[in-house]
């Protein structure tokens, strides 16, 4: 073997790092460590003139190793094995000490220096392990998944489908349009939802790049980056898409009614049913639970009635198998349901309902047509939107929900357009108006005449001590703006409900191998620079799946996600990863404990002229070591995390 | 010591270089390029760095299957041991197998502070006495107990059931409870001052005890406090392995064997057998035990094949072909169950049995015991009444 | 939520320097903390990014998961002289490697029952699952560790024969 050439890099990061450990000092220790070369301190490591000085330094005292004391690797990791790369070092030479997040940070005076020092030691003796790796290449298809099509998918599908590559679209509903197809206008521009989204929709239904599977679910994901295979459950809609016009006679003629979905058990569909009149595709779906001929064998009006013939009660669920490069999560939300919040009463008063709910009763094509109407079909002339319901509460979500204060702001509007002497109050903690146009927003709000009350609602009750409050809903809060417990009597009450992951965001989670943060939204690689990335290659997340956001941001992070595919398919191919398992065929017993432990099937026992040995997929293998620690023959290594490397730190870490 | 002085030591000096010893070698057979001739040639050449930084310095069984049939009369194994000393010194190891745990746990032993917690088994069940004079030294046993989990090493019953044969024939031994490693792995990989401690210990604490036998159920530090304790401290105890206590002992008419209807076979280890040369008592036991019939393999005795690895080291492709070799040849007596009498072969073995891969080798697999777990069965339900 | 943690973070601060002050008599353990890369590396890095101050103690090994932690790295610590190793992984469940971390949750409870016999400390091999963006999480489990380990003093095994 070469003799190993050491550079150390200290960074100073500024006084990030210098402001509390001495680099300088840092840098001498560095100086007289065995094979190191070189060791210097700098400003900003990460600057280019940081990496110019690493880049002449590898070339001038012929480096063959470099490390870089700094921020944490799953920061700068790249940039600097990008330079070592471009002064001819191979990245896997490269070790980084993270004495910033790690150190400098978190500790101070000598304690933070004696750390910075023992990492920096436990990096270049590390680094001196390091073998070079080869970076394999394999092709990307060009083919992308997109889960989920609400605004975020359809957006998404949209902008990769527009470059001319295929796009597949897998919806769970029987149409697409998530939530936004639900509201009314949007905040703040009062621009009418459907107005902007129909287009959309109608655009992916049409598209020639778009292959669109609605009432379809993923059930199974394997493969890697560039190479994804994917099994869709197509599931019966007992109508032949092919052959349906859209007419809408079987909806008409069904005799079965049931609560519809879409609006949330405010209004009636049929047992065949188009989920709302805009519905993309415009192809109805039979729901079993509630058809007379699958409850009872009879009926079959549907059937008799539609001319296209395109009823068929013998469709089956079908499994279709695509092969893709990238998947796009655009999952969305649930509303959560305040029920167990008990003291706002929803699901015992009638005239206390979701914001989700109201949507749908100012939709003109709601329930009530668009009429702000009570339960018994009255006009309200007071209502209270409730703010915060299971947000920024330690009993329930800690996170802000984002949207509410806005919706509820336009909320306001909408009620006060259609019944102008109505009494509006709004119940708050704090209004947070954060997006473009939306103090302006709610500065124009405040000049409407609603009530603005600053505090959170303690109590919804029917239980009134006054003839005013007698057979309305009483809201009890104390107005700290004006300190004193007031109660509010009123006609309806709104609860801007928390968002929430998905019910089922966990089993998403599991079957695409991403992770969720604390509170259950997908987490991003990185919340800042990485947001539509997941730690998974060629797996994206955009939209609320991620976390609460608005149409605005919910459509950016789509394209960002589009952009991060089309990148990848533009490239046409993607580097493996590296640092794999590998096997020694003269210590290994083929015993198969490491296919069996394997999540990724990577190790498999061959019979190899008589003799078992195992052999690793690389393209499979995630290089999580698993099967090297189980492996009793110490026939497995981590190529970049061998033995000698990790109990090398560990020797020098517990001594200094 | 100086290679010069080990050549001295173990007769290297006289090495014809003929090459029985290759011949005979249990891993040459498997590996061809393994040679102790050539080995023994690089010290004689004087290539003391070559034979330190061999690969394969580590791989010796140490079964002494060559040095037997020595013409020479060289100690190979002895010379290992010796070699190993001066690569260790420069921090040569070989390949710990299970990343080096056992060593580690060895080492940790070493110091003073410690206090283990290794007696935990001992039940009710089983008794023993604060003084006496015969001790009996449990070894291992509680570590690998945990270490093999999973794959059911059966060390600890090995110890167990000693006690109950012991507890049948009226005796009632003292068990140590700071009782450490005899630092026979140690020793065998070269970390001789770690041994020193090791047998600085137990020898101080024996004599605290005042035992003036002990009893080992594990062959190899049977072999250590006979061969190698004596170079190193000075304790003055009878040694025996169980199986010549019990052969001893057997016609006291003590031993009440039930008949056990099984046919089987019989390993030598490497340890009891061609160290000790003890191979006729683990046979009479055996055979004494009514309905069993033994039936010896191609290999047996002086001539038997080592389990495959020693010293938790160097367990490669090629260990796992000795053993796989040797269980098949096992197998082919047509024996129902592989007898042995150390706790190590029998983990070697079963360790050989794991095949979790789709594609299967060739079956070795076959129920294994040792021979004390066989003699407390027969023992079962007559008790020492 | 901010008040509190500015609160918290100044109490740490004045910990600290409490700690220092007295420090020429403490015994300061050494925690040898494997961190997977996913999960628990990342809170220790957030636990920066929020500069939450917990005992300079700790030193930190990133490995890609917690299955990749060979029971002999967590000896070679003892071995060496580490008062405390803490193995912290992704929560069970969330693993980036679908079982990693059960797979190391099964190794460290076997490893504890070895290490059980060889008379150490139960507090001194800690297992914790700490969720990528839980720094605090990580800042008080070190803080908690290094508290125990005080307590406990230097490890058995400390300052003997090295190889």
């Amino acid at each position: 073997m070469a003799e190993v050439r050491i550079g150390v890099y200290v960074c100073h990061c500024g006084t990030n790092i210098a402001g509390t450990v001495d680099v300088e000092e840092v840098a001498r220790y560095a100086k007289q460590l065995p094979s190191v070369v070189i060791a210097r301190d700098y400003m900003f490591m990460c600057s280019d003139p940081g990496q110019a000085l690493i880049k002449s330094d590898i070339k001038e005292f012929s480096l063959n190793r470099v490390v870089v004391a700094s921020c944490s690797p799953r920061m700068h990791e790249p940039t600097f094995q990008r330079a070592c790369q471009d002064a001819g070092l191979n990245p896997y030479l490269y070790e980084q000490a993270n004495i910033r997040e790690q150190c400098s940070w978190v500790h101070e005076g000598d304690e933070a220096t004696q750390k910075a020092k023992a990492l920096v030691e436990a990096a270049i003796r590390r680094v001196s392990h390091h073998e070079p790796l080869e970076i394999k290449e394999i092709p990307v298809n060009p083919n992308t998944l997109i889960i989920g099509g609400g605004i975020a998918g359809i957006q998404a599908a949209l902008d990769i489908a527009d470059s001319e590559h295929r796009v597949y679209l897998v919806e769970r509903e029987p149409s697409i349009g998530g939530h936004m197809s639900q509201f009314d206008k949007t905040f703040p521009t009062l621009d009418c939802a459907a107005c902007i989204l129909t287009p959309k929709m109608t655009a992916v239904g049409q598209h020639p790049y778009i292959d669109l599977f609605t009432y379809s679910e993923v059930e199974e994901v394997s493969g890697y980056i560039g190479d994804f295979k994917v099994k869709i459950r197509k599931k019966a809609r007992y109508v032949d898409e092919e052959r349906c016009t859209g007419c809408g006679v079987c909806q008409e003629k069904c005799p079965w009614k049931t609560d519809s979905e879409f609006d949330i058990g405010l209004g009636k569909r049929k047992a065949i049913y188009f989920p709302f009149p805009q519905a993309v595709p415009m192809v109805p779906v039979i729901d079993r639970e509630h058809c007379a001929y699958f409850l009872k064998g009879t009926c079959r009006a549907c059937e008799r009635f539609c001319e296209a013939k395109a009823i068929n009660f013998e469709q089956t669920d079908q499994i279709l198998e695509l092969e893709v490069g990238a998947i796009i999560v655009a999952t969305g939300y649930d509303l959560m349901d305040p029920t167990p919040i008990t003291q706002y009463g929803y699901g015992r008063f009638d005239n206390v309902i979701t914001s989700l709910q109201f949507e749908r009763v100012v939709d003109c094509v709601g329930p009530t047509g668009g009429k702000i109407l009570l339960k018994d079909g009255t006009q309200p002339k007071s209502i209270a939107i409730i703010h915060c319901v299971g947000s920024r509460d330690q009993n329930y979500h800690t996170y802000c929900s984002r949207v509410c204060c806005e919706y509820a702001l336009k909320f306001s509007h909408l009620i006060k357009e259609e019944i102008p002497d109505a009494d509006v109050y709004q119940m708050y903690i704090d209004m947070r108006c954060f997006g473009k146009g939306y103090e302006e927003f709610y500065d124009r709000l405040s000049h409407e005449g609603v009530n603005f009350i600053r505090g959170k609602v303690a109590k919804v009750t029917d239980e009134a001590v006054t003839d005013e409050e007698r057979g309305r809903l009483v809201v009890i809060v104390e107005d700290t703006l004006l300190p004193g417990v007031i109660r509010v009597p009123v006609d309806m009450v709104i609860l801007c409900a928390a968002i929430e992951p998905r019910s089922d965001a966990e089993e998403v989670a599991k079957l695409l191998k991403i992770n969720r943060s604390i509170e259950g939204f997908f987490m991003e690689r990185h919340p800042k620079l990485e947001p539509v990335s997941t730690p998974t290659e060629g797996i994206f997340i955009v939209g609320c799946c991620q976390g609460p956001k608005d149409i605005p941001d919910s459509v950016a992070q789509a394209l960002g996600g589009a952009s991060k595919v089309l990148s990848l398919i533009s490239r046409g191919k993607v580097s493996l990863l590296a640092a794999t398992a590998k096997v020694d065929e003269m210590r290994c017993h083929g015993c198969g404990r490491c296919e069996e432990i394997c999540e990724f099937h990577a190790p498999k026992v061959i019979n190899k002229n008589g003799v078992m040995v195992s052999e690793i997929n690389e393209a499979l293998c995630q290089g999580c070591g698993l099967c090297a620690v189980t492996c009793p023959a110490e026939a497995i290594s981590i190529r970049h995390f061998t033995q000698e490397e990790i109990k090398s730190m560990v020797d020098v870490l517990t001594e200094s | 010591m100086t290679l010069e002085d080990i050549i001295k030591e173990t007769k290297t000096y006289y090495c014809l270089e003929c090459g029985k010893c290759s011949s005979l070698c249990p891993i040459s057979r498997h590996n061809p390029s393994y040679s102790p001739r050539l080995m023994l040639e690089k010290a004689l050449t004087g290539f003391e760095g070559d034979l330190i930084n061999d690969q394969e310095l580590f791989s010796c069984l140490t079964c002494y299957n060559c040095s037997l049939k020595c013409p020479a009369d060289v100690d190979y194994p002895l010379f290992m041991q010796k070699v190993r000393t001066l690569a260790f010194a420069q921090g040569r190891y070989g390949v710990p197998a299970d990343s080096g745990i056992l060593q580690s746990f060895m080492r940790l032993m070493l110091n003073p502070a410690i206090e283990q917690r290794r007696l935990e088994w001992l039940s009710d069940e089983y008794r023993i006495s604060e003084k006496g004079n015969i001790l009996f030294f449990v070894g291992c046993a509680p570590y690998f107990e945990f270490a093999f989990e999973d794959f059911e090493a059966g060390a600890l019953n090995i110890a167990k059931d000693s006690l109950k044969i012991l507890n049948t024939l009226g005796i009632e031994p003292m068990v140590l409870a700071d009782e450490k490693c005899c630092g026979h792995d140690l020793l065998w990989t070269g970390d001789v001052e770690s041994f020193r401690k090791l047998a600085e210990h137990n020898a101080r604490i024996i004599k605290e005890s005042g035992a003036k036998k002990i009893i080992f159920s594990c062959p190899e530090g049977y072999r250590t406090f006979k061969f190698d304790y004596p170079h190193y401290v000075d304790l003055d105890c009878e040694l025996q392995h169980i199986t010549e206590f019990l052969a001893e002992n057997m016609g006291k008419g003590m031993l009440d064997f039930k008949e056990v209807k099984k046919k089987v076979t019989y390993q030598d280890p490497c340890r009891l057998g061609r160290h000790l040369g003890v191979y006729e008592q683990p046979r009479k036991l055996i055979e004494a035990i009514p309905g069993i019939e033994l039936i010896e393999m191609e290999h047996t005795r002086d001539e038997s094949i080592c389990c495959g690895t020693s010293a938790w080291t160097n367990c490669d492709a090629y260990s796992k072909q000795i053993r796989t070799e040797r269980l098949l040849e096992a197998k082919a007596t047509g024996a129902e169950m592989l007898i042995t009498a150390c706790p190590k072969c029998q983990i070697h073995f079963r360790c050989a049995m794991v095949s979790k891969g789709e594609e299967k080798g060739p079956d070795v697999e076959m129920d294994v015991m040792d021979i004390v777990n066989l003699v407390a069965s027969a023992l079962e339900d007559n008790g020492s009444e | 939520m901010n008040g509190f943690n500015l609160s918290r973070s100044i109490r740490t601060r004045q910990l600290l320097q409490v700690r220092r002050m007295r420090k020429i008599t403490e015994f300061e353990p050494r925690i040898i903390a494997f961190t997977c890369n996913w999960c628990a590396y990342s809170a220790a890095d957030i636990a920066g990014i929020s500069r939450f101050h917990y005992p300079a103690n700790v030193r930190n090994i990133k490995v890609m998961c917690t299955g990749m932690i060979d029971p002999g790295y967590i000896l070679r610590a003892f071995e060496r002289g580490a008062d405390g190793v803490l193995v912290a992984g992704c929560e069970i469940g969330d693993c980036h490697y679908i079982s990693g971390n059960i797979k190391a949750k099964e190794r460290v409870e076997r490893l504890k029952k070895l290490l059980h016999i060889l008379g150490l400390e139960d507090e001194r091999l800690r297992l914790e699952w700490i969720d990528a963006g839980d720094g605090r999480k990580f800042a008080d489990t070190i803080e908690n560790m290094a508290g125990k380990l005080k307590k406990l003093g230097p490890s058995p095994f400390k300052k003997e024969v090295k190889s």
